[in-house]
């Protein structure tokens, strides 16, 4: 479990340092989402595999899925084609694949030595997260309601549409 | 008792929002919205008078509601109307909605109560990022303009960066104390086992990192400028004070009663930031010609003195921390709101010359500002001076003698930027009859009610502070 911590970390760092480092916006958030994945893992084998779930399925998939997207339709334009055609160079994925590929090794050891290893902590599983959620810490709840309220507020002032009339000096 | 009924302010202030939202989605109306959000700070600050007594136990286990929470939702309530009233004649000035601004400051001052009432690092963290969050559609509210967009920018990421120091602080204390209870912390810590770990003061450091990015103390202190400058001068106003305010009651409650300070690294660590805020806040305002930059290190150097009175760590000390408070929030909200009232459509008064022969023009304007330079300056018979005394003293008792040296000869620094624009305003008025006189906006009847009211105030309590240190006292005596 230790060697699958470790080796996990490595590659946590390493791609995390790949995020800021690339100059091409697409080829960061690759290495952002082996990043997160890696994250996963670590969770995982510090016994939360709830957490480890919502940071695969909310991470990196959804969050950074979006981001990907945004950046490639962002982009629409005549060299749409040559650009993703440039993307598809091995340059670009095979930093990310091999991370990748070292993370998948580590979760086939992970899922095949069930029961899991001595020295692995106990896990804290979905239902003793639902009840520390909504038992002991449910005002905390409500205030991350209100904070995503206050999000939403200031995203839809900020990012209405100026309607013809509302605000001339639009720039 | 049941716990529930000592969270009745706090539910009243969030309910005021989901209210407000509720009737913009209906009905757009600007004097409503004001109004909505008047009511929904005035209730919870008339419900207080009946709850302050009552010391009620620590809701498990995120928030606690004693006498010290109350006075200072109390406070920060009480500033928020201010700035309401300050913000519908701003808005009414510029075009595009209006309403989302008071669901924004309702908003930020219910995260404010909820740090001021935290006992929790999921508390501490989420009452933050309420406030921060809000903050960003405040500054930026008025989104066609150049400088909100450029103000709003560099609070958000200055802001979300710091918020990664703050959390990474929080992981880093829990990793070496196992809990994230402030009261479980206190406890550990008041033990003293063992020596602090490495662990544990990075985590400090990095906490005090986040804390003071919020509160612009030097070194942390490179947003505050230019968001002043950039922000409308409503949100300016609310910055410097319920933002700050907040931040300030929470380092109060665990810096002193936590145990933090008994560790000298810390306490030291936090004497370097009040000196350097104290002697580059006043020194970088003596260059200034803009009133809201120039104010933006007066208010950094502000902070400074009142992290003297904060590591003296006594009850004086305490004390002296909630009337300067007290003190600095009048004055601010005065100026502040006397710069928002002489604004007009044409041109913000926030220029020093704007204000040259304002006194030939406006006598009892200029008086008010005059009074509320001189509390900003330490002047007797002002709120500022009275403050600025219990500060010294509890700095004298502790034997803080390098702050309190500090203290008194950034005083006299400040002193001259101050005195500075009071002269501008007794100057004659500028001879180009072809310009038009700026800052000559008359003020609207609430306007005016509110800054006669600060003004007065300034000067209670200056003359007779006894009431409110006798308030002050009963609600920090809660603490301990």
């Amino acid at each position: 479990m230790t060697l699958i911590y470790y080796l996990a970390a490595a590659v946590a760092v390493i791609s995390t340092a790949m995020v800021i480092t690339r100059a091409n916006a697409v080829h960061a958030l690759l290495y952002m989402v082996v990043s997160l994945l890696s994250l996963a893992l670590i969770f995982f084998t510090l016994g939360a595999p709830f957490v480890a779930a919502l940071e695969v399925i909310i991470y990196a998939g959804a969050i950074v899925v979006l981001f990907v997207f945004v950046i490639m339709m962002l982009n629409l334009g005549a060299e749409v084609t040559a650009r993703e055609r440039r993307w598809l160079q091995p340059k670009a994925w095979i930093g990310p694949a091999i991370l990748t590929a070292i993370l998948f090794a580590e979760f086939l050891v992970v899922v095949a030595t069930e029961p899991p290893a001595a020295g692995a902590p106990a896990g804290v599983g979905v239902k003793r997260v639902g009840a520390a959620l909504y038992g002991r810490y449910v005002l905390g709840v409500e205030l991350a309601a209100m904070l995503l309220l206050a999000g939403l507020v200031g995203a839809f002032h900020l990012g209405r549409r100026v309607s013809s009339g509302d605000e001339e000096d639009e720039s | 008792m049941n716990p529930f009924s000592a969270l009745t302010p706090m539910v009243l202030l969030g309910l005021t929002p989901l209210v407000l939202m509720l009737v913009i989605s209906f009905h757009r109306s600007h004097w409503l919205a004001a109004l909505i959000s008047l009511v929904g700070m005035a209730l919870p600050l008339a419900l207080l008078a009946g709850t302050a007594t009552s010391d009620a136990p620590p809701l498990a286990p995120l928030l606690i509601i004693d006498g010290y929470a109350l006075f200072y939702i109390g406070l920060l309530s009480a500033a928020t109307m201010v700035v309401v009233v300050l913000s519908y004649g701003y808005l009414e000035r510029v075009p595009g909605n209006r309403e989302e601004f008071y669901l924004l400051l309702t908003l930020a001052t219910f995260g404010c109560a909820v740090l001021t009432a935290s006992n929790h690092f999921i508390s501490f963290f989420l009452g933050l990022e309420i406030l921060s969050v809000s903050l960003y559609g405040l500054v930026a509210y008025l989104r066609t303009t150049r400088t909100a967009l450029e103000s709003g920018i560099k609070y958000l990421i200055l802001a979300a960066a710091s918020a990664a120091f703050l959390l990474f602080g929080m992981a880093l204390i829990y990793a070496d104390l196992g809990t994230m209870d402030f009261t479980a912390m206190t406890s550990v810590l008041a033990a003293k086992t063992r020596e602090p770990s490495v662990l544990l003061l990075g985590g400090f450091a990095m906490v005090v990192i986040g804390a003071g990015f919020k509160l612009a103390v030097v070194p942390f202190h490179m947003w505050a400028p230019d968001v002043y400058q950039g922000a409308p001068t409503p949100v300016t106003a609310y910055l410097t004070t319920v933002s700050k305010g907040a931040m300030v009651a929470l380092l109060l409650r665990y810096g002193q009663y936590g145990g933090l300070l008994d560790y000298d690294s810390v306490a030291s660590v936090l004497a370097v930031i009040a000196v350097l805020s104290m002697f580059l806040g006043n020194l970088l305002a003596l260059l200034q010609d803009n009133l809201k930059r120039l104010l933006a290190y007066s208010s950094i150097a502000h902070l400074g003195y009142l992290l003297v009175a904060v590591i003296a760590a006594s009850r004086e000390g305490s004390h002296a921390v909630t009337f300067y408070l007290v003190a600095y929030f009048v004055t601010s909200l005065g100026i502040f709101g006397i710069i928002t009232a002489l604004s007009d459509e044409r041109k913000e008064a926030d220029e020093i010359s704007d204000y040259r022969g304002l006194f030939w023009r406006r006598p009892w304007v200029s008086g008010a500002l005059s009074l509320m330079l001189f509390s900003l300056a330490g002047i007797p018979l002002t709120a500022g001076f009275v403050g600025k005394f219990y500060v010294l003293t509890a700095g004298v008792l502790s034997d803080l003698w390098l702050l309190v040296l500090s203290l008194v000869v950034s005083s006299v620094i400040g002193l001259y930027y101050y005195l500075r624009i009071i002269i501008t305003m007794y100057l004659s008025a500028p001879a180009d009859p072809s310009s038009p006189l700026p800052a000559t906006r008359r003020f609207s009847f609430p306007e005016g009610l509110v800054l006669a009211g600060l003004t007065v105030l300034l000067i209670w309590f200056g003359v007779y502070p006894a009431p409110l240190l006798s308030a002050i006292q009963a609600a920090v005596g809660s603490l301990a």
